[in-house]
């Protein structure tokens, strides 16, 4: 009797756990998906709007009733907007080409080569972080002004080959440090200048330099307050996130459903580029707020 | 013998010296890039910044040396000197703990041990992927007053009452504010990395003494998140000083309904870069803003003995 009594009340017990298990998940299901929806409803509704009408605009609706593409038509055909793809194009290529390579010569010198003032150097660098970007804009603008690169794409990506930003630069050194010492030094026995040493270690930083990549491209895909200064007034060399900021103020952009069409064109790349990168992309905002 | 161990010395002394200049030598062409760019880019700037605040500079013309005129039409005759300071701190003083405290809840609830997680804290990510342009002019058409504005009609829809959102300058610096909230998930990604690097043994230890979820939180989870508590405050502060997002959603000038989102940064593009050329003007509010920001890191790093880095720390 004993027995049976026993297993009964653990075979409760058990129920009740799992009862309690299931609806502890449930609660849980349901608070992340209230939380999702609310995040993601906006941008549900940037897509949904894009491609309405004008009626179904005026109208406040969420769903389209009708799926249409005009919007789309319009902002390529009339608004020329290949041309703003195509400036915003060389200018994130261009980057994601040079941060990396500058970032990581300057990242090589800081973690593996022994000179004086190095710390001191590297000290500076990372000092630069606290100087706020408003405090610059306006001497950078007379001196982008010199040197002729106001309203052209070069103010925009030369400046990217000095070292890449401080933040990528200790990025990289702290994962150069991570690799062990052992490796240069048998590279150094069997001959290895330098530079085959530095190219020996690149591809071992491959994860960091797709992460500094990454992001090179969306915060230049995003860039809008630096082209809003330094390439005002020279239209054909926009960026995408200029042209629509000015089209939308000008009225060139008049209605919301071509707003959303270019707003929508506009996210969709760093959204993909997200969603594809999404594993890597977290673990490196991880580290990188971590170490930061 | 002994000349030839000195002789050796000096080889040896003369070697390393060259060794030494040498290794300068490439450690400074490896880092050339940024030492040149950091030079050019970033101290000159700051330096020429702080000369211009004391001139009259419009571009065109050579600075003219002017004193403390700038500081002094600043402090004692400018009006929007108030009016965006005020804006600027009830801003930051709200949005930075706000976002704190949010990307706290948020993280929890992206930690919870249920299947399909990475799918929610995705979608929970991807409105700070979001260009803010983009995001921008989606806002300013979804606050719009009227009947083709969204949320008033789901606002109606669920028998509440409609919002002026961005049309009334009572109500338009706290839907910037809630605007905000849909980047929370840029907070919660860096609680995410700190909940990760907790060791689960302290969990263990507090289960076995009794400790139940609120004792848990007091006494584990946030005194070993103060490092992230931290570096959130720095950068927050930092970040929402220079707030200039107004310009997408704050109409023409940027400056929002009765100057209701006129912040710093507005103040000076409109001076620099409004058609006026103020340069020196807008220099002058930019150093007062630095300096500021500099002041308020100073005290949070003074004031820090409550972060907790380790044992050994």
């Amino acid at each position: 009797m004993d027995n049976v009594g026993l297993k009964n009340s653990s075979g409760k017990k058990f129920v009740n756990a799992r009862v309690h298990n299931v609806l502890v998940k449930t609660a849980q299901y349901l608070v992340l998906t209230v939380v999702a929806v609310f995040l993601a409803f906006p941008f549900f509704l940037l897509v949904m709007r894009s491609f309405m009408s004008q009626i179904d605009i005026d109208a406040a609706r969420i769903i389209p009733t009708k799926f249409t593409l005009d919007n789309y038509k319009k902002i390529f055909a009339e608004n020329n907007y290949f041309l703003y793809i195509f400036n915003t194009l060389k200018v994130v290529g261009f980057n994601m080409i040079v941060v990396p390579l500058s970032a990581s010569l300057c990242a090589y010198s800081f973690a593996r080569l022994n000179w004086k003032g190095r710390e001191l150097v590297f000290s500076c660098v990372l000092a630069t972080i606290m100087i706020p970007g408003t405090v610059l804009q306006i001497p950078l603008y007379s001196l982008f002004n010199d040197f002729h690169w106001l309203g052209n794409l070069k103010s925009l990506t030369i400046p990217a080959m000095f070292g890449g930003g401080a933040i990528n630069i200790f990025l990289l050194r702290q994962f150069l440090r991570g690799i062990p010492k052992e490796l240069d030094e048998a590279a150094t026995i069997d001959g290895a200048n330098i530079f085959k040493r530095y190219l020996l270690l690149i591809p071992l930083c491959s994860p960091i330099i797709v992460y500094i990549m990454v992001g090179t491209f969306s915060s230049g895909w995003s860039d809008f307050f630096g082209p809003l200064v330094y390439l005002s007034g020279s239209k054909e060399n926009y960026t995408l996130a200029v042209v629509i900021y000015k089209d939308s103020l000008s009225g060139e952009l008049a209605s919301a459903s071509l707003k959303m069409a270019a707003g929508a064109f506009m996210a969709f790349f760093p959204a993909v580029l997200f969603i594809l990168y999404q594993r890597k992309l977290v673990d490196g905002i991880m580290v990188g707020a971590v170490k930061g | 013998m002994q000349t030839i161990a000195n002789e050796t010395k000096k080889l040896i002394a003369k070697y390393k010296k060259i060794k030494n200049f040498k290794d300068v030598l490439w450690g400074l062409l490896f880092a050339s890039p940024v030492i040149i760019g950091v030079a050019v880019f970033t101290f000159y700037p700051a330096l020429e910044s702080l000369y211009y605040s004391f001139t009259d500079y419009d571009m065109f013309n050579e600075p003219s040396f002017r004193q403390f005129d700038n500081y002094v039409v600043m402090f004692t005759l400018d009006p929007d000197f108030w009016v965006v300071w005020k804006n600027t701190l009830l801003y930051a003083g709200i949005s930075i703990p706000l976002n704190l405290l949010l990307g706290f809840f948020l993280a929890q609830a992206a930690n919870f041990k249920v299947k399909g997680i990475t799918v929610y804290r995705t979608l929970f990510y991807l409105p700070v992927i979001i260009p803010s342009v983009a995001s921008g002019i989606l806002f300013a058409d979804m606050f719009l007053v009227g009947p083709s504005g969204i949320f008033n009609n789901i606002l109606e829809a669920i028998h509440l009452p409609a919002l002026t959102w961005f049309s009334d300058e009572r109500t338009s610096l706290a839907t910037f504010i809630f605007m905000n909230v849909w980047n929370v998930g840029g907070g919660m990604i860096i609680w995410l990395s700190c909940f990760k690097n907790i060791p689960v043994t302290l969990y263990e230890a507090a289960e076995l003494d009794g400790a139940n979820a609120w004792h848990k939180l007091v006494s584990i989870t946030i005194p070993m998140s103060t490092p992230i508590i931290f570096y959130n405050l720095i950068t927050g502060i930092i970040g929402s000083l220079q707030v200039n997002s107004s310009l997408i959603v704050g109409g023409v000038d940027g400056r929002g309904v009765g100057d209701s989102l006129y912040f710093v940064a507005i103040k000076i593009y409109n001076e620099a870069f409004g058609g006026s050329y103020n340069m020196g003007y807008a220099c002058a509010y930019a150093w007062v803003m630095f300096l500021f920001i500099a002041l308020l890191t100073f005290i949070v790093f003074k004031k820090s003995k409550w972060v907790f880095y380790g044992e050994e720390g």
